[in-house]
């Protein structure tokens, strides 16, 4: 589904992430772990079309980002963000139907297909008895939900999720991560996020990728990649910190 | 459409119109309805009333309604492109970018050094809208905070009237007949010929903006956000600059400063619609600016009949309270966040 090749991400000439390639298949999660600064955004970043990217190739569905248009490169991957969108006197609804912006024409209004993926979108995330309420009005957590709906409503084959869960309260994040399981299973979807919280991404995680310093120092399975000798490692942690905090 | 949005709008309408009519009748000479259908579906009536109808009154109420529809629309432009609800045309300074090329092209032309007719004029007040956005962009991609890109553009502005008034003092009186009335801004004194330039001009770009409100509405949520949409940034970016530029420049060019009305009127079409989407807000910044001006026309031209104030003497009266309260608004949200 998502391919990843030799991909060098940063600004102008600060190059963050080097020669970084992996592939996800539909249905499948694969998470970043790093500390901050390691380059997980940076890569996002690139991957949504945010950021060009330095070298390398993005490859969707046997086709090159590169050689697509953005609007049909917008059909296939939406991404959720950490700055906040700018919401005006908007509901939650109207929030949620931007994530349909890609489908609709001259003027953006939504047609009967459009507002039916909106609608089945904030069913799924639990928003639905929020639409009509002030986005600048409701919660974090509500908002994030919100959020996913606006990403999910496109009906995307690739999500891109970054630190969705910082922020939330423990009730929060694992509903959340509920939801996003099983998303990716009834719509195939293929999803690459960071996380901070290594416990979660072990559980949740189809895939995970050790990042230091821009550099992948792993990718695999989380049982192989987590356990504790290489994650206090990875995050330059001694052993007696991690026991008496973590442990 | 939502039934607020339609009400709005039958409104805003509605309001239009009255204040047409009222505008046409207020004045010194009496002129009654009954004239008014006279003189414009052909039937008999005194040349005096047509003259002062179809030469003063009716091209006044017209360039007010069509002038403070682009003010409107130029700062809702503004407002989005820089996030930035007190931003507008006046503020930043691009009225007075415009109003300093105009006053060198009316000089030259003064000399016989050009000729200056109604459409090179609007072209000549665009340039220098460009120069002055110019000088606001490379600006702001330093600051971020909204209050002090404001200031910037005040200051931008005061350059440019500076230098205003340093060439008009070096100009000969003969030269400068026609800037000193416009330099406090009137409605008053259109030719036809402005009038239909202006109009053509301002209804384009009108068309123009509307076509425009898909990807405004992305850009509304942040360039992060537009993106993620697949909306080409760079192409919205520019063409919010050229035809805010353009709007603000022909005001700047045919009407001289009108303070305040970018800023003002569409916070109230918003409170008053109830909503931000482009594709309302849009024209109805439009027909919003056109009935602000209108009122204000009236106020300006009656008051003190059969003196007249400055057109921007009613609209900062009318528009900086307006604003004030938005600032304060802000002040608010920004506690709670």
């Amino acid at each position: 589904m998502l391919e990843i090749k030799h991909l060098c991400a940063g600004y102008g000439k600060r190059e963050i992430a080097h020669d970084i390639s992996f592939s996800v298949n539909g249905g499948e999660i694969l998470t970043f772990i790093g500390q901050n600064g390691s380059g997980k955004s940076t890569l996002l970043k690139t991957i949504a079309g945010q950021i060009p990217p330095l070298s390398g190739d993005m490859i969707i569905d046997g086709m090159n980002v590169s050689e697509m248009k953005r609007n049909n490169v917008a059909k296939l991957v939406s991404a959720m963000l950490t700055d906040r969108p700018k919401t005006d006197m908007m509901t939650c609804r109207d929030v949620v139907e931007t994530g349909r912006y890609p489908y609709t024409g001259t003027f953006g209004l939504l047609g009967d297909a459009d507002k039916k993926a909106v609608a089945d979108a904030m069913e799924m995330t639990d928003s639905a008895e929020l639409a009509d309420c002030f986005f600048s009005e409701i919660s974090d957590g509500q908002k994030q939900r919100v959020m996913l709906a606006r990403a999910v409503c496109r009906e995307p084959k690739i999500l891109l999720l970054d630190e969705p869960t910082s922020f939330l309260d423990i009730h929060y994040k694992l509903t959340f991560l509920e939801m996003l399981d099983r998303l990716r299973k009834e719509r195939n979807i293929a999803v690459v996020m960071s996380l901070h919280e290594t416990e979660l991404a072990e559980k949740i995680s189809d895939k995970v990728m050790l990042l230091k310093n821009g550099i992948c120092t792993g990718i695999g399975k989380p049982s192989e990649l987590l356990d504790r000798r290489k994650l206090t490692e990875h995050f330059d942690i001694s052993d007696e910190l991690f026991e008496k905090y973590h442990g | 459409m939502k039934k607020r949005t339609v009400i709005s709008f039958l409104l805003l309408s509605v309001l239009t119109v009255m204040f047409i009519v009222i505008s046409v009748l207020a004045g010194s000479a009496d002129i009654s309805p009954s004239d008014i259908i006279n003189i414009l579906f052909g039937g008999g009536s005194d040349e005096t009333s047509a003259m002062i109808l179809l030469k003063i009154r009716l091209p006044r109420t017209l360039a007010a309604a069509v002038l403070g529809g682009a003010l409107a629309l130029s700062g809702y432009m503004l407002q989005t492109y820089f996030h930035n609800p007190i931003a507008g045309p006046f503020v930043l300074g691009i009225s007075s970018g415009a109003r300093l090329t105009v006053a060198i092209a009316l000089i030259l032309a003064a000399r016989g050094a050009i000729v200056l007719n109604s459409a090179l004029m609007a072209a000549v007040a665009f340039f220098g809208a460009l120069i002055a956005m110019s000088a606001v962009l490379l600006m702001s991609s330093r600051i971020r905070s909204m209050s002090l890109l404001v200031v910037c553009g005040v200051m931008i502005g005061y350059i440019c009237t500076a230098i205003t008034d340093i060439i008009v003092n070096f100009a000969d009186d003969s030269d400068i007949v026609n800037l000193r009335g416009w330099s406090v801004g009137t409605f008053s004194g259109f030719k036809t010929e402005s009038l239909v330039v202006c109009t053509v001009i301002i209804f384009a770009a009108l068309t123009a903006v509307f076509f425009l409100s898909k990807p405004i509405s992305a850009y509304q949520l942040g360039e992060s956000y537009a993106v993620d949409m697949g909306v080409n940034i760079k192409a919205v970016r520019i063409a919010m600059i050229l035809l805010s530029s353009l709007l603000s420049g022909c005001v700047a060019a045919f009407a001289g400063p009108v303070t305040f009305v970018g800023i003002a009127v569409p916070f109230l079409v918003k409170m008053l619609f109830g909503t931000a989407k482009p594709i309302v807000m849009i024209p109805a910044c439009f027909l919003g600016g056109a009935v602000f001006c209108i009122i204000s026309d009236i106020i300006a031209r009656t008051v003190i009949s059969p003196s007249e104030l400055g057109i921007s003497t009613v609209t900062s009266v009318l528009g900086a309270p307006v604003v004030l309260m938005i600032m304060l608004r802000k002040n608010k949200d920004n506690v709670r966040d």
